[in-house]
């Protein structure tokens, strides 16, 4: 019988959103079904129990001052990745101890909605771009920062003479490119689930029909790429282009690396305008990666939407360039010009084009098509 | 009666704290996955994340074992057959690593492989021999232990007579002849010990290695996303298949271990040390390059907790400083302060003490006492107290994981004592293991005496048992504390709570900051040194109640 | 005062079959018998440490079979004297009573001064002597002794008897010593048995 009632519940909710929904931008992720706030129960234990990974952005000023406005106290959960973020979420579906999360991005949160473990939050958020809602516009998630992911190289190797530069993915399949491209697993990082979305894409539109994506893979695989667990041991122990080199354990024997593609302006941003990595701009080679904050199910859904609005506020969301080394979501923000942030990071001039349904529905067969490929090597 | 009963509470506790999370483990994965032992294996070789993990997993740990045989064989011959001065402190030094935690061990050498140090960098072509070499290092111990006692106190006229006979006139046959055949059953088991925490490393093979994993750091990177039911289901086939297969190949070592270690105790004619042992000049040879290799991954460490390489647009310069101390022990959001961690690592290393040590106590007590009525019962519960042992501590803190969220997460998670039960788990194996030969080896007549004198069970307890036992207890009750502090497979896996953080969980964290932070190196290293002097510390402590001919393992 | 009705024990082979006892007050008993004849055993199981398959011990009336060794308040000398390392010869000895007057104690054993010894200094007729003095300091009810002489040389083992016989006595301490000298066994006890 309860089950019937939160059914008849949920439809009608669906059928109510739905309508909110047409008339602002049509929102390509599916909502599942959103429980009106009023129908969640949840106690205010004064206590915000944040579950990330590494966000950098989340720094101790921004924490403390979001603690001595609200009075809430916060606590931080790191895991490894958004992955674990997910996973976490799923582990705990109907127990959940914490009330918010913070970096599910746009290849996982479509996996956070089907399986019921997020709550319509009710911060009250405006002067969000349209690009940062692209993917997903409903009331269960809201985007925080974005950027897009994509190949930078060292220019100091790639310079034509020792190395060329690519002007397609197959190139790297090269016997130059050997050993000399780190990637992280898309099975276990963000990073790398975004750019093997962008070589789905990529293949399927490139002029060869004999192959696809997988079979780019494949090959990348029997090319000895490097593939790692995480985007740090990509970037920081292989990549000769970062600040890796001054780290110890620090291997270099990578010359090509998936980052974003604004990380060479991170890097001169800390490096006084000075930077020898370049994002490599490949048509479609690059995702649009766009990170969320969503209230969980059953937590103290007051403060996760007391910090939402605080991590969309302009003061705070402005900063995210610097403090988070990701674009604002806000409209009419940008990188900011000093030390050749901006003048070092590429926008890419044409980024992969995969909705994020078509990510939701494939992500998992993807994934497994992957998988497949690499062992095949 | 009551002995009876404390026996049984024992064994219920035991089983409870250790099993059930197991258990629930297994249960919750098998849920997800399906039972299929054939699909679990098969799913090894048909995941990328697998593939080659348990082949690369086992050759390490056998070249480790070897290594660790090329190294310790000629130190434990020196340290044996030779008289040194400050023999005693010599012997710390060399089987000081073995109590290190392996975080640290992995600090250390990342440090020595750095361009701060000996610049041979971590690339693709060195990373497996340091891996190896660190092993050795790690595992030195074991050798030293198990042949130097052989080495030292045989008596003379074993070798003085078979100079007489044609078989052993040259040093060849002497060594064919007597040597090798006393010799090889301690080499044996410090080799199957070596294999056993070879295949299980974690913390080294995660810092060290480059691209290839084992099934310990393979389980625990993808331990995360386990026992969710319809997501990632092929992860949770790899995990109980990896399961099993280690816990097989573990077993069998330690089974072939205990065997190798019976037969090693079948006696040998012996004699004082200070008739077996000569001069021998020559040896300095080995003895000091051996106190380097033993001190200086951790000597570096300290110094270079002390050192900053700031980078700038002209390359990179490196300072003397404490800016590195400062930043480890400041609090941070994103990072508790090392004093918390600290705090958090004592704690929970003292709690799981008071639980460990006399659930131990009376495990091997029960065993010991066991073995004169019901020689298989006893060997039942032997075997049963170490299959921690053979089970990975990914495995133990998913366990500990997924108990909590089974039973009660919202209060598990704001329960400070939650890691406490993945330490026990890790330790209480050890105290069984370090006091059941102390008992076994207490002359029965001792406690019958003291009856015969009127005193009762408790009397007995306290007057004779605990005070006889007082150097075996210690070096269990240190070997726990040290065991905890360095725990960090399991809490890798468990550590959800930043109240949660302990020091090896701190030092891993700090050093997988990203973006240029020039105070990670000299502040990861900081929090190594606390740990290691406080390691260090421990270690000496033991050393001082050590039993004078055959310490065991540890 | 001490009577065995009917003692039984089998361990592997027949060790001893109704084997009965009457020690009077203040009476020294020897027991002889090869090696490996259950003597020990019998001792053993006369002072609790061993169960007996069948048979009854009665101390002053009271049925003590199934009594705990410790409750018994019978003494047994072992062998080589059981003395713990871990304490000195004062500590030793105050195991047996925790006010006793240890200098007394040690001259009747004729080890005046020895207090502060460590016991692996002792040797062994010291460290029997040792081991009697702290016995007697439990003031038992009745002393069993386990060829507490035959480690010693000849000379001091006959010595040792002799003193050890004048001690009980003074005492009025009965005692039961099983060896496989004949000869010492005439020399301690009032009444010498014999079993095959």
């Amino acid at each position: 019988m309860e089950k019937r009632v939160t059914t008849i519940s949920l439809f009608m909710t669906i059928m109510m959103l739905s309508g909110c929904l047409s008339e602002t931008i049509e929102s390509t992720i599916d909502d599942g079904g959103v429980i009106a706030p009023e129908e969640y129960s949840w106690e205010d234990d004064g206590e915000l129990v944040i579950v990330t990974y590494d966000v950098t952005g989340l720094t101790d000023e921004l924490i403390s001052e979001f603690e001595n406005i609200s009075g809430y106290e916060v606590e931080l959960m790191k895991l490894d990745d958004a992955g674990s973020v997910l996973s976490h979420l799923l582990q705990y579906k109907g127990n959940q101890v914490a009330d918010l999360a913070i970096g599910l991005d746009n290849t996982y949160l479509q996996t956070a909605i089907n399986n019921d473990v997020l709550w319509q939050h009710f911060a009250e958020v405006s002067n969000i771009s349209d690009k940062a809602l692209s993917a997903y516009d409903g009331p269960l998630a809201v985007p925080f920062d974005q950027g897009y992911m994509c190949l930078n190289y060292d220019t100091e190797m790639v310079d034509g003479e020792n190395l060329s530069i690519p002007t397609s993915l197959w190139d790297l399949t090269q016997e130059e490119w050997r050993g000399k491209v780190a990637i992280p697993s898309p099975e276990t990082s963000s990073p790398g689930r975004a750019f093997m979305t962008a070589t789905v894409d990529y293949f399927a539109n490139d002029e060869d029909n004999q192959t696809d994506w997988t079979d780019w893979w494949t090959a990348m695989e029997s090319n000895d790429a490097i593939i790692t667990s995480g985007w740090t041991e990509a970037y920081v122990t292989h990549y000769t282009g970062g600040y890796g080199e001054y780290i110890e354990g620090y291997v270099g024997d990578a010359h090509m690396v998936v980052s974003y593609c604004h990380s060479p302006g991170v890097e001169s941003w800390y490096n006084d305008n000075w930077t020898k990595s370049a994002a490599l701009d490949l048509p479609r080679a690059a995702f649009h990666q766009i990170e969320y904050a969503s209230a969980v199910e059953g937590g103290n859904l007051g403060a996760a939407s007391e910090f939402i609005e605080y991590l969309l506020s302009e003061d705070v969301n402005v900063k995210m360039p610097t403090e988070n080394f990701m674009y604002s979501v806000l409209v009419g923000t940008d990188l900011p010009e000093e030390k050749g942030y901006k003048f070092h990071s590429t926008v890419p001039t044409q980024a992969a084009e995969i909705s994020a349904s078509e990510i939701a529905e494939n992500m998992e067969a993807w994934l497994e098509d992957w998988n497949e490929a690499m062992v095949a090597a | 009666m009551k002995t009876k009963l404390v026996a049984y509470v024992a064994v219920t506790t035991y089983s409870l704290l250790i099993v059930i999370p197991l258990l629930l483990a297994v249960d919750r994965l098998v849920w997800v996955a399906g039972f299929d032992v054939t699909s679990w294996i098969s799913s090894l070789d048909a995941n990328y994340i697998s593939k080659g993990v348990f082949q690369f997993t086992v050759m390490q740990a056998v070249f480790s074992s070897l290594a660790t045989l090329a190294i310790g064989i000629p130190i434990a011959w020196q340290l044996g057959r030779y008289k040194w001065p400050f023999q005693n402190i010599i012997r710390s030094l060399l089987t000081m690593p073995f109590v290190m935690p392996s975080i640290v061990a992995a600090m250390g050498f990342l440090h020595l492989m750095g361009d701060n140090a000996l610049d041979i960098r971590n690339d693709s072509t060195t990373w497996l021999w340091v891996l190896i070499i660190a092993h050795a290092w790690f595992n030195l111990s074991l050798v030293i232990r198990f042949c130097e006692p052989v080495l030292s106190t045989l008596d003379p006229s074993l070798e003085e007579q078979l100079r007489l006979l044609p078989e052993g006139r040259t040093k060849f046959g002497r060594f064919r002849h007597l040597w090798f055949p006393l010799l090889i059953p301690s080499i044996a088991a410090a080799a199957c010990m070596t294999f056993v925490f070879s295949f299980t490393s974690f913390a080294l093979v995660k810092w060290i290695t480059l691209g290839e994993k084992t099934l310990e750091s393979m389980m625990a990177d993808i331990g995360s996303s386990a026992g969710i039911p319809g997501y990632m289901i092929s992860k949770n086939e790899v995990i109980l298949g990896s399961s099993l297969i280690q816990f097989t190949v573990l077993l069998f070592s330690l089974w072939l271990m205990t065997w190798l270690q019976n037969r090693r105790q079948s006696l040998l004619p012996t004699a004082n040390e200070k008739i077996v042992k000569k001069n021998n000049n020559a040896g300095w040879l080995v003895i000091l390059p051996a106190i380097c290799f033993a001190v200086i991954p951790l000597a570096t460490l300290i110094v270079s907790s002390f050192r900053v390489t700031e980078t700038t647009v002209d390359g990179s310069r490196t300072y003397w400083s404490t800016e590195g101390w400062s930043y480890a022990f400041s609090a941070t959001n994103s990072l508790p302060s090392g004093w918390d961690a600290l705090y958090n690592s004592i704690g929970y290393a003292l709690i799981c003490l008071t639980i460990a040590l006399p659930l131990g106590w009376i495990l091997a007590q029960t065993i010991s006492e066991l073995e004169g009525d019901s020689p298989r019962l006893a060997r039942a519960l032997d075997v049963f107290t170490m299959l921690p042992f053979a089970v990975s501590s990914a495995m133990i803190g998913l366990g500990v994981m997924l108990g909590m969220i089974k039973i009660n997460p919202e209060f598990f998670y704001s329960l400070w004592l939650t890691p406490v039960i993945a330490h026990i788990m890790i330790t209480t194996p050890f105290v069984v293991r370090i006091i059941l030969p102390a008992m076994r080896s207490l002359d029965a007549k001792y406690d019958e005496c003291g009856q015969t004198l009127g005193m009762s069970r408790t009397k007995r307890f306290f007057l004779i048992k605990l005070p006889m036992l007082r150097g075996s207890i210690l070096i269990a009750a240190i070997f726990t504390i040290a065991m905890s502090l360095g725990e960090f497979g399991a809490s890798w896996v468990v550590t959800r709570n930043s109240d949660w953080t302990t020091l090896p969980v701190m030092i891993d964290s700090i050093r997988a900051f990203p973006y240029n932070e020039p105070l990670v190196p000299p502040a990861a290293n900081a929090v190594s040194s606390v740990l290691m002097l406080i390691a260090l510390f421990l270690f000496i402590s033991s050393e001082k109640f050590r039993p004078k001919r055959d310490g065991g393992m540890f | 005062m001490l009577r065995c009705i009917g003692l039984s024990k089998t361990f592997e082979k027949n060790l001893f079959d109704e084997f009965d006892l009457d020690l009077d007050a203040g009476q020294i008993v020897a027991i002889t018998g090869p090696s490996g004849c259950g003597k020990t055993t019998l001792l053993r199981c006369i002072c609790g440490l061993e169960t007996l398959d069948e048979g009854h011990i009665l101390l002053d009336g009271v049925d003590i079979t199934r009594m705990l060794p410790e409750e018994r308040g019978i003494g047994l000398i072992f062998q080589r004297p059981v003395l713990y390392p871990h304490l000195n010869v004062e500590r030793n000895l105050k195991l047996g009573d925790k006010q006793a007057d240890i200098p007394t104690a040690l001259a009747e054993v004729g080890l005046l001064g020895f207090e502060k010894r460590a016991v692996d200094t002792l040797s062994g007729g010291e460290g029997q002597r040792v081991a009697l003095a702290r016995a007697l300091l439990a003031n038992p009810s009745v002393l069993l002794l386990d060829e507490p002489f035959s480690s010693l040389d000849d000379d001091l083992s006959e010595k040792l008897a002799k003193d050890v016989r004048d001690l009980l006595k003074k005492r009025g301490c009965p005692a039961i010593l099983v060896t496989h000298n004949k000869s010492i066994a005439k020399l301690f006890a009032d009444v010498v048995l014999s079993i095959e």
